[in-house]
Formats: C-alpha cells, structure tokens, sequence
C-alpha cells in the first residue's frame, strides 16, 4: 500500500544529455500507473530512479510522504519484474521465488506456504523444481511476476514484461496482470511502449516524449481528450489522421475541399485561422445520406478486418484511414464517399501542437 | 571417398607429425626409459619396475612429492582469494579501477627466475634490515628456515599468479548479467549476501579455469624455486620438478629421474583431471 509522489524528477546521464526532465506525478493507493511513449523518452530511466537503481540528478520522490532519494533499493520495499525476467540461473522455480524471503530470515514454514499460494495464483505448481532454462518464455514470465507477487512488497514496478512474448501470449498475460492486480491491489507501476497494453490496463496513463511528461490521464481521457498532437497520434491503433487546414467561418477548408463543422464543436476565435484537426478512423466511415461532410475519394488500400474494413485513401494530398462497415461491397481503386464526422474532430495549432478547447 | 579421405589426413598431417614427433613419441620412450638402468650415455639394461620400486622408498622424493602438495594448496587457495578479491576492487566503482588493473597483472609479465632474485633480495635485505629497525628476530631469517622458505615461495607465487587470475575473474564478473545484480538488490540482498547467493555460484566456470591453472602452475614450480631458495636449507624446500632435475642431471641417473617423472605426470594428471570434473558439476549453464 503506498502512495508515491515525484516532484520534479531529472536525470542527467554522463554525457549531459537529460533522459527524464521535470517529471511531476502523485501516484494514488491501488493505481495501476503505465508510462508509456516511444523507445528512448526515457520510461525505463523514471522507473529506475523509482527503483533505486538509477541516481535521481535533482528532484525528490517519496513513497508515503517519506522521501526515498537516499535509499538502497533494498530498503524501499519495491518488488520489480525486468524486461529480459532476470530469474538466477542457479535456483529453481522455487529458490527464485522463495529467495528474498529468505533473506529476510522468514521461517521455512511461511516462505513454503507464501511461494505455494503465488504459484497456485500464476500455475507454477508443476515446474517449482525446474531451473528457469528448462522453461519457455511464458512460464518464465510467471515466474518473474511470483518472485515480485511473494514479496508482498508496497509497490510493484514492471519494466516492459511481456516484450519478449508472442502476441497471443501477450495478450493472455496483460489479462493475468490485471487479474492479479485487481486481487492484490497493489500500488503498480507499468512501462510499456504498446499503447494497447497501456489502454487496457491502466487507471491512469502517463505519455511521455523525450523525457518530458505530454499527458497524464485516464485511458478514456486521453483517448478523447488528447492534450496535443503527439498523444493523439500515439494513443490509438491505427492512429488518428492529421489534417492541415483553415477555418473559414463554420467550414474546414483544405484546397478544394470544404467539410461542414457544426456550431458546438467548433472552438470559439479560429475563423480565418490555420489549423491542425485530427479525426480517428472510426469518425471517418460511411453514412447513407450525403451531406457537408461526405467527400468522394479514390480507395488507395482496403483490408477487410472481419467486421469492418479499413479503408486507405488520400484527401488533398493527404492519406488516411477511415472504418466501414463490412456489409458493404468495397474494392480498392474505386471511388467512395467518405463521411467526416466533423463533431468528433479535434483541433491542434499548427505552431504549438496543443490542442485547441 | 577415397580422395575425401586423404584430403581429411593432409589437413591433420602437420598437426599430427608435430604431435607424434614432440609429444607422444618421446612420451612413449620416456616410458620404456623409466623401466631401465639408463644414465644419459648408454641406454643400459632391463630392469622391470626396479625404478618404481626404488622411488617408494626415495624419501628425498617423497618429501619433495609432500612439499610440493603442501605448497600447491595454500599457493591454490591463495592466488584464487586474493585473484578473486582484486576482481571484485578493480570491477567496483572506484575510479582508478584500470591503473589498479595493469599494475596488478605486472608481475605476471616478468621471468619467474628474475621475480625469484628479486624477491630474495626482498626477504633477505629488506625483511632484514626492517627486522633489525623493529627489532624482530623473526624477520631476519627469512629463507634460512624451512618454515620461510615455504612461505616465502608461497609469497612469490602468489604474487606473480594473482593477477593473472584477476583477469580471468574480471573477465566472468564482467558477462555478470547486471540485471542478476539489480533483481538481487531490489530482492533485498546486501552487498555480502549479493556476493554469496548470486555472484559467488554464478562465476564458478571461472574457479574451473583458475584452480586448473594454478594447480598445474604450482605443481610444476621450477624457476622460482631455483632461484628464490634453491631448494635450501637441507634441500628441505626442493619441489618435485627440481628434485627430478637433480636426479637426472646431478646424479646423472636418468632412467630413475624419468620413473620419477611419469609418477609425477600421472599425479598432476589425476588431481587436474578430478579438479575440473569436480568443479564442471557445480557449474550452471546461463
Ligand atoms: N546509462 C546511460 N548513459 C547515458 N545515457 C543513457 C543511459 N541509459 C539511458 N540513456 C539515455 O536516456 C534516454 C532514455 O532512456 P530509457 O532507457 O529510459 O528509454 P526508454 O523509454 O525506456 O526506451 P525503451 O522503450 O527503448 O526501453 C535515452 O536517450 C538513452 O539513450
Ligand atoms: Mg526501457
């Protein structure tokens, strides 16, 4: 149980460069927090600093109001499960698991039930005996994942674990994480650069682009609410299209095309005003009747999904993706007519990338 | 078939003529020498297994054969502790860690026989003379006892051996996984427990490596012997190599000399062969 607060966080490596700048996060009870963003804007860097294993060049963290800045990792009470498991090689299954127990001079009796229960919990029960060579890359991952779970420790911290997974484990492990947490409903922080893991797991998401927090929110806030141009092309799949354009009274122009935006969605002061909109795929579809918004394209690529097709086309010079209904009969290199949503738009500046309220 | 198999024989010939010229066939005669009465001049007669029965009763041998024990496993012992020790200060964080690095190998880069004058000097003028400042007898009489003359060849083993094996351990500390350490520290172990539960069983291919060589380094020890104590006093410090040396040159009776040196050869063999089956078991595989 812990609540975390990080004020001002920066890390400066070797060679000058700041890998975390500014970092500002009050992390709740029970929150299960993703930093997510591309390879490189400095995740791992904050979950080390949090961990203990990296220095923190100037700003304070603190886990329930104590700060942490000059404490051993071993000291904070911080459980962590690293991107390639780090499992010991000499131990089995059960040494793994039962070791920082050990060191905490726990009696054999409690370490053998706690280490039963987590391998109980994840399936281990069969393979406590086995060296971690003698596992596949799933099991593995389970095993890293009891090694933190027996621990009962205040904090987990997770480092990309499921990276090294193919997809479809992947997938049946991020619902074994979730599971777990909602059981054990501790305090987690989760780094990833899949922005699918990010939405489907998180309480919160953090967004972070070279070394500098973009948006902190809910799964659902910063889908619909994305605070610049970055988190909205990055949080979605396939990511929301970028229109430049003006605003010319109620209408988005773009060369020769001019698409309708009504009253409330239009944000007040732009008319006459360069802008960015970005539009998601599922607001870029067919509707049955024509109307301001629907605009003829030439179908560059279509893939039919099962459900739904996912239409490739280009607008004034600019390719997209739109979703259609599969029911209806498409073929690329035909002409279709595309319905903008124009009431889901999102509008960015040109100059600053923020979005426009 | 036929012009594969010949091709396959002209690749290994050279290897094999060096090896059967240099190796096995001295090594075979060597074998039939240690059965006669040879003395380096004529090849002399049969005398069946007269020689080993001969040696059994060597005590000069036998007592170079104990000496040589003794000394190669406090010399084993030793070199790896502190080996492994100046791998752990030189892999740490300190700053002068690649100075420390080249100035402990040093040693390792001169002759053993010039390493044994210097180091004679070192315990009969310099041990001296600080004994005589401080006034302890027991620095003054370094090399003229049995007892110093055993640990001074220990000393000088020691520290021309421990940082050749510094780099052996660096060279395992180093492909140390760092994540192992981290997952170790954030488990919660201490820098000790660190050492003992995850580094200490995870280098131990390089004990393998490090005890065969220093156990074969040891027991074979000549130069160093020759010149620190010359096997003095009394040939009381005269290890099997130099004890084998003076039978066959100083006695001039070569045939013994060579029973003496395959018995040796068979020792050696066994304890090395033993030492890495022994230490291979308690390896892990990554
Ligand atoms: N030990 C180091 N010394 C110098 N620079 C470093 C060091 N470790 C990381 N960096 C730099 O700091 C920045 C952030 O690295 P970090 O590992 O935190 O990225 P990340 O977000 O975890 O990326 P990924 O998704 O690829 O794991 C990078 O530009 C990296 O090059
Ligand atoms: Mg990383």
């Amino acid at each position: 149980m812990a609540k975390l607060l990080m004020e001002q966080l920066t890390k400066t490596y070797d060679n000058k460069a700041k890998a975390v700048e500014n970092f500002n996060l009050t992390v709740e009870d029970e929150e299960f927090i993703v930093f997510v963003g591309p390879s490189g804007c400095g995740k791992s860097t904050t979950l080390r600093m949090i961990a203990g294993l990296e220095d923190i060049s100037s700003g304070t963290f603190s886990i329930d109001g104590k700060k942490m800045n000059e404490v051993e990792p071993k000291d904070r009470d911080i459980a962590m499960v690293f991107q390639n498991y780090a499992l010991y090689p000499h131990m089995t299954v059960y040494e793994n698991m039962a070791f920082s127990l050990k060191l905490k001079k726990m009696p054999k009796a409690e370490i053998k039930e706690r280490v039963r229960n987590a391998a109980e919990i994840l399936g281990l029960m069969d393979y406590l005996n086995r060296k971690p060579k003698a596992l596949s890359g799933g099991q593995r991952q389970r095993v890293a994942l009891g090694r933190a779970i027996v621990r009962d420790a205040k904090l987990f911290l997770m480092d990309e674990p499921l990276s090294n997974l193919d997809s479809k484990l992947r997938v049946q492990m991020r619902t074994e994480i979730s599971k777990l947490h909602q059981r054990l409903k501790t305090t987690t922080i989760y780094v990833t650069h899949d922005q699918t893991e990010a939405m489907t797991m998180a309480t919160r998401i953090v967004i972070m682009k070279d070394g500098v927090i973009q948006q902190v929110g809910t799964p659902k806030e910063v889908y619909d609410q994305p605070d610049n141009v970055f988190v909205a092309g990055f949080i979605g799949s396939p990511a929301m299209n970028f229109f430049n354009g003006r605003i010319e009274g109620n209408y988005f122009v773009m060369g020769q095309t001019k698409l309708l935006i009504p009253d409330s969605a239009l944000p007040n002061g732009l008319d006459n005003l360069e802008v960015i909109i970005g539009l998601r795929p599922e607001h870029i579809t067919h509707k049955p009747d024509k109307d301001q918004s629907t605009v003829e394209v030439n179908l560059d690529v279509v893939e039919l999904m099962g459900s739904e097709y996912m239409v490739y086309a280009t607008l004034e010079g600019r390719s997209f993706v739109g979703r259609v209904d599969a029911n209806l009969n498409l073929s690329a290199g035909t002409v279709f007519a595309m319905a903008f949503e124009m009431d889901k738009a999102r509008f960015f500046d040109p100059t600053t990338e923020k979005r426009i309220k | 078939m036929r012009t594969k198999d010949f091709a396959y024989w002209l690749f290994l010939a050279p290897v094999l003529i060096a090896l059967t010229l240099v190796v096995v066939v001295p090594m075979l005669l060597g074998v039939y020498y240690s059965f006669t009465s040879w003395n380096g001049i004529t090849t002399g007669e049969f005398v069946g297994f007269q020689n080993y029965i001969d040696l059994l009763k060597d005590e000069r041998f036998l007592d170079s054969l104990w000496f040589t024990t003794k000394f190669s496993v406090v010399s084993v012992i030793l070199i790896n502790f502190i080996g492994l020790s100046l791998a752990l200060i030189v892999t740490s964080r300190i700053k002068s860690s690649n100075l420390l690095r080249t100035t402990f190998f040093m040693p390792n880069l001169i002759g053993g026989l010039i390493l044994g004058f210097i180091w004679q000097f070192i315990f009969i003028k310099v041990f001296a003379s600080v004994g005589e400042m401080v006034g302890m007898e027991s620095l003054q009489v370094w090399l003229s006892t049995t007892e110093t003359g055993f640990w001074g060849l220990v000393i000088l083993m020691s520290w021309q051996m421990a940082g050749y094996i510094m780099v052996i351990y660096i060279a395992y500390l180093q492909g140390l996984p760092k994540e192992l350490l981290e997952a170790s520290e954030i488990d919660g172990a201490s820098s000790f427990q660190r050492f003992r539960y995850i580094v200490f069983p995870l280098v131990a291919p390089a004990f393998t490596v490090s005890m065969f060589l220093t156990l074969s380094n040891t027991f074979k020890l000549y130069d160093q012997n020759l010149s620190l104590t010359g096997g003095g006093p009394y040939n009381s410090t005269e290890m099997v190599a130099m004890e084998i040396f003076n039978t066959a040159f100083v006695q001039n009776t070569f045939a013994y000399a060579q029973a003496k040196a395959i018995i040796f050869f068979v020792i050696v063999a066994i304890v090395a062969l033993f030492q890495v089956y022994w230490n291979k078991r308690r390896e892990v595989e990554m």
